[in-house]
């Protein structure tokens, strides 16, 4: 059945959200909280990402985050969990065995440790929850991989006095992005650690240069960076993404943002929030043959949210 | 009543959109489904899930959940959320937040104004009826855990800490439990008192002292703050403080912290005026029953005073009513019948300490 497949489609991006809406969200989400006494915090997350999903638009057809509160919280617990057990752990090191070094050794170790998990669980629940026109996302990573990889790139990193985290940060994206599905379509990422460190260097010493004016047009080629190395191919059907975000854009969007939110003693965030998301979806372009009416529900469903509960909890911020 | 309309319906396994024609019975709660050119079936209310956007209604059934029906009707999509409501099949948040934004806000304003009257007028009595609770020993071993660390960063001076110690056997403190007296090294103009009934003296506030009246004042002082157990009610106070504060902000992490950090900073714990008046005249009463002039709690302060000019002592800073506590002293001096007895003992020590 499947038709002609080197016609150019048309995508197009929209993110619909409105500032009051998300502020409306965020103001019951903190009542609840609240009342709950921090309980509810977990169903809160979920309502918030799903209503910027839902904003979310290509072709007319919007996003649907499907992760739960029930599942964030079971997440949130297995957090705790994890975090009673290492400061046990540490606290029979410090005061039974006497080893001071060891016990703050062990506890550096442990909260660093978890590190790639939560990258691994964090991508397989949030790809796994994301569907769009019905058809699932997901993440096909390999848990044990991903963990001895992230380590060996950690240990380059001490080995050359950090200059390699440009490549770790890029290898870990390389490598979550190429394990991303949507249904049947395969995504890739081109991104290399020594292109992203001229880029930064070149962005830092301009922004030095010319008194922090640069730095709008550092962040558009950063933007451009993860966007533009990009890719989707579904057989011999392809996209590519591209950024049409300019220096000058990212210079108004920024600006008016810190007013916003300066001016308002920070409740117009969630105004300055959804101008951002907007930003980025208007930016984005995607140019490419596949038919996004025929793509095939293929990957599983994944219920776990510890990986993101603790993305969320040690605040490991990904962009 | 009609309430058939077109729809468009994604099946979970293509993303090809599908025509779907839906019959909404409000009455058995169900949904009828007619996939156009295949089959037909039924979702019941109980089992939907469901986005608004304006007038477009997603809706989702938990048993399948990949599938979507997608209906685009202003009409249609208030008939389906009174359906809901009425089968109680909508969330706290989304009955909130269908109030509208203006009596969200008013809502969260009130309880953000109540919160702020219980932390002024509910916390207080109940963080210090939770010290009460507490156990002597939790009050020796914070005690013992913050002067282990101090140690860490300050010298002793032992040869005053030995004069201090005499001469504070020569004192009736009133202290049920025994209390501990050192002199540290160092050029802050301070003292403080810890939990565990241990009471540190800076060398530079011994410097300036002129009569061993002062000494006796400023032990009184300390001594009535640990036998009040004013630091782990403040303690008690703060704590409760920074977790209404962080649950306002919904920052579930930052009550662990903050644990840790209390600890840290005991000997600049500034106490609240009620406190430090409360240590005040019980010192001054310490002075009294000792047959000390009761105006050195004054001389004391006036010392404090002048040294503030050139280096701002933290226990000067940390209450800045220093008129209004000699103003408070004065009067209760004045009212007070007391004896003073000339001590030579406790002079001569206070020389020996001075030196």
């Amino acid at each position: 059945m499947t038709q002609n497949t080197n016609q150019k489609k048309n995508y197009d991006f929209e993110f619909f959200g409105k500032g009051s809406e998300y502020f409306a969200i965020m103001i019951v989400n903190w009542l609840l909280t609240l009342v709950t006494l921090g309980l509810y915090y977990p169903w809160a997350r979920a309502k918030r990402l799903r209503y910027v999903y839902g904003q979310t638009a290509l072709n007319n057809e919007r996003f649907h985050f499907a992760g739960t509160g029930k599942e964030m919280f079971r997440g949130f617990i297995k957090i705790i969990l994890f975090y009673i057990a290492v400061m046990i752990s540490y606290m029979v090191l410090l005061k039974v065995v006497k080893l001071p070094l060891l016990a703050i050794l062990f506890l550096y170790l442990a909260f660093f440790a978890i590190i790639p998990f939560a990258i691994h669980g964090s991508f397989r629940y949030r790809m796994s929850r994301t569907s769009y026109r019905g058809i699932r996302f997901g993440y096909r990573g390999n848990r044990n991989e991903i963990v001895k990889k992230f380590f060996k790139w950690v240990f380059f990193t001490i080995i050359t006095l950090g200059i390699y985290s440009a490549w770790l940060q890029m290898n870990i994206r390389k490598y979550t992005h190429q394990n991303i599905r949507y249904g049947d379509v395969e995504f890739s990422n081109n991104a290399n650690g020594g292109d992203w460190l001229l880029l930064n260097l070149k962005g830092y010493f301009l922004t030095i240069i010319t008194l922090g004016i640069y730095s709008f047009w550092w962040q558009s080629e950063i933007f451009a960076y993860y966007i533009d190395n990009m890719r989707m191919t579904k057989g011999e059907q392809r996209i590519k993404c591209s950024s049409t975000a300019t220096g000058g854009g990212f210079f108004e969007l920024l600006i008016v943002n810190f007013l916003i939110t300066a001016f308002t003693l920070g409740f117009g965030k969630a105004w300055a929030d959804m101008r951002t998301q907007k930003f980025i979806f208007d930016n984005v372009k995607m140019e490419g043959d596949i038919n996004i009416d025929e793509i095939h529900q293929t990957e599983d469903e994944y219920t776990n949210a510890f990986g993101d509960d603790a993305m969320d909890f040690f605040e490991i911020d990904l962009a | 009543m009609k309430n058939t309309i077109d729809a468009k319906y994604y099946d979970g396994q293509s993303s090809a959109p599908l025509k779907a024609i839906v019959v909404l019975n409000d009455r058995t709660n169900e949904f009828h489904l007619q996939i156009v050119g295949e089959i037909s079936f039924v979702w019941l209310l109980k089992d939907l899930q469901f986005e608004q956007y304006g007038h477009i209604l997603e809706v989702r059934n938990t048993n399948y959940s990949d599938a979507i029906l997608k209906i685009d009707d202003k009409y249609f999509s208030e008939k389906f959320y009174t359906a809901m409501k009425q089968s109680n099949s909508i969330d706290i948040h989304t009955r909130l937040l269908n109030l509208g934004l203006s009596k969200i806000t008013a809502i969260a304003v009130c309880l953000l104004g109540l919160i702020v009257l219980a932390y002024f007028y509910v916390l207080p009595p109940i963080a210090e009826k939770t010290a009460a609770l507490l156990p002597e020993s939790f009050d020796n071993e914070i005690g013992n855990l913050f002067m282990d660390s101090f140690l860490r960063e300050n010298n002793i001076d032992t040869t005053k800490t030995k004069y201090l110690e005499q001469f504070a056997a020569e004192l009736d403190l009133k202290n049920r439990n025994p209390l501990r007296f050192t002199v540290v090294k160092s050029k802050e103009v301070n003292a403080f008192a810890l939990p565990n009934g241990q009471i540190v003296v800076f060398s530079a506030i011994l410097e300036n002292m002129e009569s061993f009246e002062e000494l006796v004042a400023l032990l009184g002082h300390e001594a009535s703050h640990v036998n009040y157990r004013h630091s782990i009610k403040m303690l008690c106070k703060n704590l409760a403080g920074y977790m209404t504060v962080s649950l306002i902000f919904s920052d579930v992490n930052g009550v662990m912290a903050l644990l840790a950090d209390n600890a840290q900073r005991l000997h600049s714990l500034s106490y609240s005026r009620s406190f430090e008046q409360e240590a005040d005249e019980q010192g001054l009463e310490i002075l009294m029953n000792n047959k000390v002039d009761p105006n050195g709690m004054v001389k004391l302060f006036e010392q404090l005073e002048k040294e503030s000019n050139i280096y701002i002592p933290k226990i000067i800073s940390s209450h800045p009513l220093t008129k209004e506590r000699k103003d408070n002293m004065h009067k209760i001096i004045s009212e007070s019948v007391y004896e003073i007895k000339s001590n030579d003992k406790l002079n001569s020590i206070f020389e020996y300490i001075k030196n």
